[in-house]
């Protein structure tokens, strides 16, 4: 695997790694069974809504640990709403690229830094939960990252066909028939869209 | 040099391996390494013998190449049964006699296997296929095998067997075919036979010929060198398990298990990370996790002995050689734990109240 020097350094030695007691929120992402899981804990000043302390912890590789390293930096000291428009691309630019297989890691940790600033905003009222639809169906498959070329199968145009009716999630996928990733990004839409309770159920057809 | 001598060497170097498995020169044919010969073998040997029967038997733990190979037979109108393994990595006997047929031409194993270290029970699997009441052919992948277990092919009952000089610190892109006299295997490289109708084409002889100069260093004093990589590998796990908690050993304990081979699930912690961290001091190791792996998938030997998907990511597979040193172990677990520590400080999984 070719990591570039910043990849290693910040897995050597990440920044912040740890824990913060009596957080203001945290948010924990991923799956021990996929290989990744990331937690964030964030502490904000509340008239200022300034991200004053945020410490992370990873289960996972290499790149896992780098870009929760590199994602708690960036946000440290930002604005929640600068924040949170943080992107896995920027994350990823930040650590001078990640190979293609491992940019999901960086998806993974913007999305556990967002999920963690959201579950501030409710704590303190200042926003909802989002409503249901296709549209999260769409929101979440954004995040699903085609292990060849490093990025989304929206932007890829792999995804043909999403519907949802009843509780059912139909996905079509366009991918070729002796691809290795195959069953990762089957596994992957899987994994970002099963723990929502409106789904009852997901078929992919590919 | 010229040709006559050349073929002279090549008899010579074809005596050298021969001789380490109780066979002769003739039935020595020497490959672009272990991939290709087991390519030749089960190719060969099934387009060849298709006439008798299209029923071969593998289990689901088998080296790559052989899965791949049985894969692309049952594709093309093959029967295949797939044998499953227990916890430590044994076929399944049992299955092994009731999947027999007279259908069946072909048994294929991975002597050792890659990922677990296991040593097939091959003189029981070799009495199991001689109750049937024709000739099943046993096709051996011997790679991780070779130069770390004594075999004989004959008290074996191996008819076909691949093995790899980079294995036993020879070059790379060299290995050798056994094929017992009468079994019978048709071509699969079609081309100029420089030194055999299989392996076609241009050879490397300087390869081979280092190849040779591997497997007489490795065997000079087979036994001393073996049991000398055992007593390192039981000193690796001891002291791993004596030093780490929370790990998990995968394979056998002891002498079903191949010497070399030390393969353990450390709990919390994702191996891709291990590994790299291990590197970045000097010590080379392996894992099972989908995160290094192609195609992004969890080891499949440790699923199929059970284990969950944690323990796959989590698993490093240490590989030892006569070279290696007490105070290198030493080194390496310390370093190890260290490691261990270290990323179970980081990981949410261990920190949980």
């Amino acid at each position: 695997m070719q990591y570039s020097q910043k990849v290693l350094d910040h897995f050597m030695n990440p920044h912040i790694v740890g824990k913060i007691e009596n957080p203001d929120a945290v948010a924990t992402e991923g799956s021990p069974a996929c290989g990744d899981q990331v937690s964030i804990y964030l502490k904000v000043e509340h008239e200022t809504q300034i991200i004053s302390d945020i410490k992370f912890q990873s289960y996972g590789c290499a790149s896992n640990i780098a870009t929760a390293s590199i994602i708690t930096d960036l946000a440290k000291g930002k604005t929640l709403e600068e924040a949170k428009k943080v992107t896995w691309k920027e994350a990823a630019d930040a650590l001078d690229g990640l190979p293609p297989v491992k940019m999901h890691c960086s998806v993974l940790a913007v999305d556990t830094l967002r999920k963690a600033i959201k579950n501030y905003e409710l704590k303190n009222n200042l926003s909802t939960l989002d409503k249901f639809s296709k549209e999260t169906v769409l929101e979440e498959l954004k995040k699903v990252i085609y292990p060849k070329v490093g990025e989304d199968i929206i932007t890829l145009k792999m995804v043909k066909y999403v519907g949802f009716d009843n509780g059912v999630v139909i996905i079509d996928l366009d991918i070729p028939k002796f691809d290795k990733y195959r069953d990762n990004v089957a596994e992957e839409i899987k994994e970002h869209l099963e723990h929502y309770q409106e789904i009852k159920d997901i078929k992919i057809t590919m | 040099m010229g040709g006559s001598s050349i073929s002279e060497e090549i008899e010579g170097f074809k005596k050298i391996i021969a001789d380490t498995i109780n066979t002769t020169a003739s039935e020595i044919h020497f490959t672009t390494g272990g991939t290709s010969a087991n390519n030749i073998a089960i190719k060969g040997f099934l387009s060849e013998n298709a006439g008798r029967g299209t029923h071969i038997i593998i289990s689901v733990i088998d080296y790559p190449d052989l899965l791949a190979n049985a894969a692309f037979f049952e594709k093309s109108g093959f029967t295949v049964t797939y044998l499953q393994a227990d916890r430590d990595g044994f076929v399944d006997l049992k299955q092994l006699q009731q999947a027999i047929t007279s259908d069946t031409i072909l048994f294929i194993t991975t002597l050792v296997n890659h990922t677990v270290g296991t040593i097939q029970p091959i003189e029981k699997i070799k009495n199991i296929l001689s109750k049937a009441d024709h000739k099943i052919a046993v096709m051996v992948d011997a790679c991780e095998a070779y130069g770390r277990i004594p075999i004989d092919v004959n008290s074996m009952g191996i008819d076909l067997m691949s093995i790899s000089a980079h294995k036993i610190h020879g070059p790379q892109g060299v290995g050798a075919l056994y094929k017992r006299k009468g079994i019978v295997i048709g071509p699969i490289k079609h081309g100029v036979a420089r030194i055999d109708s299989f392996e076609t084409g241009g050879i490397n002889i300087a390869s081979i010929a280092g190849f040779a100069k591997a497997v007489q260093l490795a065997f000079s004093d087979f036994k001393k060198h073996t049991e000398k990589i055992r007593e390192l590998s039981d000193y690796l796990l001891s002291s791993i398990e004596s030093k780490i908690p929370d790990t998990m050993l995968n394979g056998p304990r002891g002498l079903l298990r191949a010497p070399h081979n030390i393969n353990v699930s450390f709990d919390y912690i994702e191996g891709e990370a291990i590994m790299v961290m291990m590197d970045l001091n000097g010590i080379s190791v392996a894992t099972g996790s989908a995160c290094a792996s192609q195609g992004l998938k969890a080891n499949y030997v440790l699923m199929a002995l059970g284990r969950n998907h944690e323990q796959s990511h989590g698993s490093i597979k240490f590989t030892l050689s006569r070279y290696n040193t007490k105070t290198e172990i030493n080194i390496a677990v310390d370093k190890l734990k260290e490691i261990v520590q270290e990323l179970r400080n980081r990981s949410p999984l261990y920190n949980k109240e």
